[in-house]
């Protein structure tokens, strides 16, 4: 057991180093398969940070263009996709700074419904339309949750971040994250069931 | 007394659930939470509700389109053959300003002696050639910087030349 974790460790930290030695260079071939590797993720996280689609995916290509131009600061003892969550939080916020002096407050919802839920597969009718409904529920409120409490909600359930990377990316201590988290997952709760009055 | 202690353990209990994530809860804190579960059917029901709120969190699917992937590739293809043009720039006016520093260096060395030589020739005091070897080097930077000032003013005609 121990092995394998050694074994993981080893690896994850071998890749790091790599990466980061990729990025130094700004090699193109390199920055094509990390795209590639993290666009649902990041992409998701910035669509739960803006809470607008079209935004997120504006965002999306600066945080490359930024991780290619930056790449030399990129320190190989925290894994990568912290640091890329850490700069496209950065951008997120600027734009928010360029637009209205805020943080993340300022991303407000106004109007559209990024996280739009798919019509399910298969699977027994009954069950599947409780999910789905219980999806679109968890998605509208979402909606309404403030910014930083989607936030760490995503990196939590979504990206499985432990505490610890969570408060790096969002730059906040480990208490916050653990309040955001009880806090937003609270709010969410009668959400569950539909929307509260 | 005891409902406040009570209040604290069902807080305590509503927290440990949100928080149990990727990584397990500490041993002592999971036995605790347990145990408290077992007993407490709103705390239960909390645990229950919070479960299927994160399965429901799991199952919002954002995925990126094929189109963002590539045009962000394209992008940075581009973005990263400009830094490294830019950077080659950067490189050869580095090696150029060398070349020149040096030139000047060895230059201003020989144009010494030169003024010192015609100098000694003409028996001219040293302050005078050394003021003349001065405005020498000086010149040069003297009228650029006048030819700069001046454009864009009345001594440039319309098409940027200089008028005599």
């Amino acid at each position: 057991m121990n092995a394998t974790a050694f074994y993981f460790e080893s690896s994850m930290a071998q890749e790091s180093t790599e990466i980061a030695r990729g990025l130094r260079r700004r090699d193109p071939d390199l920055l094509d398969r990390l795209i590639e590797q993290y666009q649902h993720r990041l992409l998701r996280y910035l669509v739960y940070l803006t809470g607008r689609r079209a935004l997120a995916e504006d965002l999306f290509q600066e945080t490359w263009i930024r991780v290619l131009e930056r790449g030399h600061q990129y320190k190989d003892k925290y894994a990568f996709s912290t640091w890329l969550f850490a700069v496209a939080r950065n951008l997120a916020i600027d734009h928010m700074r360029r637009k209205q002096p805020a943080s993340l407050d300022g991303l407000l919802n106004d109007g559209e419904a990024p996280f739009d839920v798919p019509a399910t597969g298969q699977a027994s009718a009954f069950d599947v339309a409780l999910r789905r409904e219980q999806n679109e529920h968890i998605a509208a409120g979402m909606q309404h949750l403030a910014a930083e409490y989607r936030e760490a909600l995503v990196l939590r359930f979504q990206e499985g971040m432990s505490l610890e990377e969570i408060a790096s990316v969002a730059r906040v201590p480990l208490g916050t994250v653990k309040s955001r988290i009880y806090r937003g997952l609270s709010a969410l709760e009668p959400w569950l069931k539909g929307a509260p009055l | 007394m005891n409902t406040a202690m009570n209040n604290d353990a069902h807080e305590r209990a509503r927290k440990l659930t949100a928080l149990a994530g990727p990584e397990a809860l500490p041993g002592a804190d999971q036995t605790w939470l347990a145990a408290h579960l077992e007993t407490c059917a709103s705390c239960r029901a909390f645990a229950e509700n919070a479960r299927e709120t994160i399965h429901a969190l799991r199952a919002i699917p954002i995925a990126a389109e094929r189109s963002l992937v590539s045009t962000t590739q394209t992008k940075v293809r581009r973005r990263a053959l400009e830094l490294q043009q830019h950077r080659e720039r950067l490189w050869l006016v580095s090696i150029s300003c060398t070349a020149v520093t040096l030139f000047a260096l060895l230059s201003a060395v020989a144009l010494w002696r030169g003024f010192e030589w015609l100098g000694a020739r003409a028996q001219l005091a040293s302050s005078v050639w050394q003021v003349g070897f001065l405005v020498f080097c000086v010149m040069p930077a003297l009228v650029a910087g006048i030819l700069l000032l001046a454009k864009d003013t009345h001594l440039a005609n319309h098409t940027g030349s200089y008028q005599g």
